[in-house]
């Protein structure tokens, strides 16, 4: 068998070249933040392409009306863009959430996407907006599919991250929760995304991690807010659904108990975070009381 | 496989192994023992290092990643002295053991170099990824705030 061998393209051009020169298997890594973690079975044989240096896969484009991110964008760079933040803020703050400063510096949108892990911060976010993702077979193919189609292990290469315009809501937010306040996994995380006018909410999405195998939306937790006023009674109803949802995903786990308590804080703190409000508001007390 | 990076200011071409990793790399063949090995899961911090001036943990790299790249390692922080910020945490007393120490003072110049005048909630944050044992951290967030305060006198 043949040891495995490098490549590190610098453009997408190259990228595709190399792809189509390799008869054997290939492998990405873009950060290395979840691959090279200590103890995980590193490639052996075939072709390791270095994702982080490809110039036409990290990219942020908010000026036209979807929102496109190339596949090896940095959390880091999420995070910090000002013009992604008013286009959709929850995902800068998913962003901002992720690891340490040292890993959002390396881990990319698409490794936390290829990585598939269930506590994934950016995957509620992303799964509530309808991503869609760009991809590339190995044989040079491209083709479209939503987020929930891709399959982590198909080996396609995630090359943009698409938001349509119509997943984009003017309201949106993330909130987590794990053993401590900074450099966690979460043990449970939330994101919203709304439209909300004269104090009602419109449509409205839900989605969270940790409660499944993968992120998913949380349908009776929209149908508690949508159409409605936001009141006390609303955010109860809006409570007990996520309360609903907790029992329905994890049935007799031994952190049931634990999440039910925690979704209805969290998701009064996701919902005080959308509408700019502090969760001290005396809205909140009133309806968590 | 050969690669070529700077290292400290100096270029350096070389021949890696495809899955040697960064930290590895820089303790092993350039004998930069500065750089610490603590966990190699991008918990501790300990193996910080500044890639084009940005802290990142070079456990979860690997080296032929740094093709092309510039990395600073304590050891070229300031040539053979210490810095200003190193002074701080000489003073400060935020070194016990020192095991911590050089990713710690990475994480913090980089750091400085992003927010010049950051508050204690932000040193603490921008210091999250990294794990000191010895001091309980006080010691190490006055000594990142003494230094930030000088610079920006000096600035002045
Ligand atoms: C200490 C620590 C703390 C962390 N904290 C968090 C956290 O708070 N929240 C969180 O969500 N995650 C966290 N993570 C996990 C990790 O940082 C993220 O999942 C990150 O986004 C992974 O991206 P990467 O580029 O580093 O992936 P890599 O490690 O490079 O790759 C991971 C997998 O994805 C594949 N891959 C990478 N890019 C692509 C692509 N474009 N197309 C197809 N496949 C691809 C690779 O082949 C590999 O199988 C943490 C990790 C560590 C070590
Ligand atoms: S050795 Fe790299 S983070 Fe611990
Ligand atoms: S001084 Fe000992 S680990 Fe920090």
């Amino acid at each position: 068998m043949n040891a495995l061998a490098v490549s590190a393209p610098v453009d997408m051009a190259e990228l595709r070249a190399t792809l189509a020169a390799e008869a054997g298997p290939v492998h990405f890594v873009a950060g290395g933040t979840d691959m090279l973690i200590a103890g995980r079975p590193l490639p052996e044989t075939g072709l390791l392409i270095d994702l982080a240096r490809v110039a036409g896969m990290a990219f942020i484009s908010t000026d036209g009306t979807d929102v496109r991110i190339g596949g090896a964008t940095t959390v880091a760079a999420l995070a910090a863009d000002c013009r992604l933040r008013v286009r959709i803020p929850a995902l800068c703050e998913a962003a901002a959430q992720c690891g340490s400063v040292q890993i959002r510096n390396r881990a990319t949108i698409g490794g936390n996407i290829a990585n598939a892990a269930p506590a994934a911060d950016l995957m509620p976010v992303l799964v509530a907006a309808g991503t869609r993702l760009a991809l590339l077979k190995h044989d040079g193919t491209q083709y479209e599919a939503a987020l929930c189609e891709y399959l982590p292990n198909s080996g396609h290469l995630i090359t943009e991250v698409i938001l349509p315009e119509r997943g984009l809501l003017p309201r949106s937010a993330f909130v987590k929760l794990g053993s401590r306040q900074d450099m966690t996994i979460s043990r449970l995380n939330l994101a919203l995304l709304a439209e909300f006018q004269s104090n009602h909410f419109g449509v409205v999405r839900v989605a969270a991690g940790a409660l499944g195998p993968v992120s998913s939306r949380l349908h009776r937790a929209e149908v508690a807010l949508a159409g409605r006023k936001l009141g006390a009674a609303t955010l109860r109803d809006f409570i007990a659904a996520l309360i609903d949802e907790v029992d329905t995903a994890i049935p007799g786990r031994n952190s049931q108990l634990h999440k039910r308590r925690a979704v209805a804080g969290l998701g009064l703190d996701l919902i005080a975070q959308a509408m700019g409000l502090s969760p001290r508001d005396r809205l909140f007390e009133e309806a968590a009381g | 496989m050969r690669m070529s990076l700077k290292v400290n200011g100096q270029a350096i071409e070389t021949e890696i192994s495809p899955i040697s990793r960064l930290s590895g790399f820089l303790r092993d063949v350039l004998g930069l023992t500065g750089v610490k090995e603590g966990c190699c899961e991008g918990e501790c911090g300990a193996c910080t290092v500044l890639l084009d001036g940005q802290p990142v943990d070079s456990c979860l790299m690997l080296a032929f990643q740094a093709t092309g790249r510039e990395i600073t390692t304590i050891e070229g922080l300031c040539g053979s002295g210490v810095n200003d910020l190193q002074q701080a945490f000489l003073k400060m007393g935020a070194v016990q053991c020192g095991y911590c120490t050089p990713g710690m003072v990475l994480a913090a110049e980089g750091l400085l170099h992003a927010n010049p005048s950051p508050g204690e909630a932000e040193i603490r944050h921008a210091l999250a990824g990294n794990i000191c044992r010895c001091t309980g951290f006080e010691t190490i967030v006055q000594a990142v705030a003494t230094a930030a305060a000088a610079r920006q006198g000096a600035e002045r």
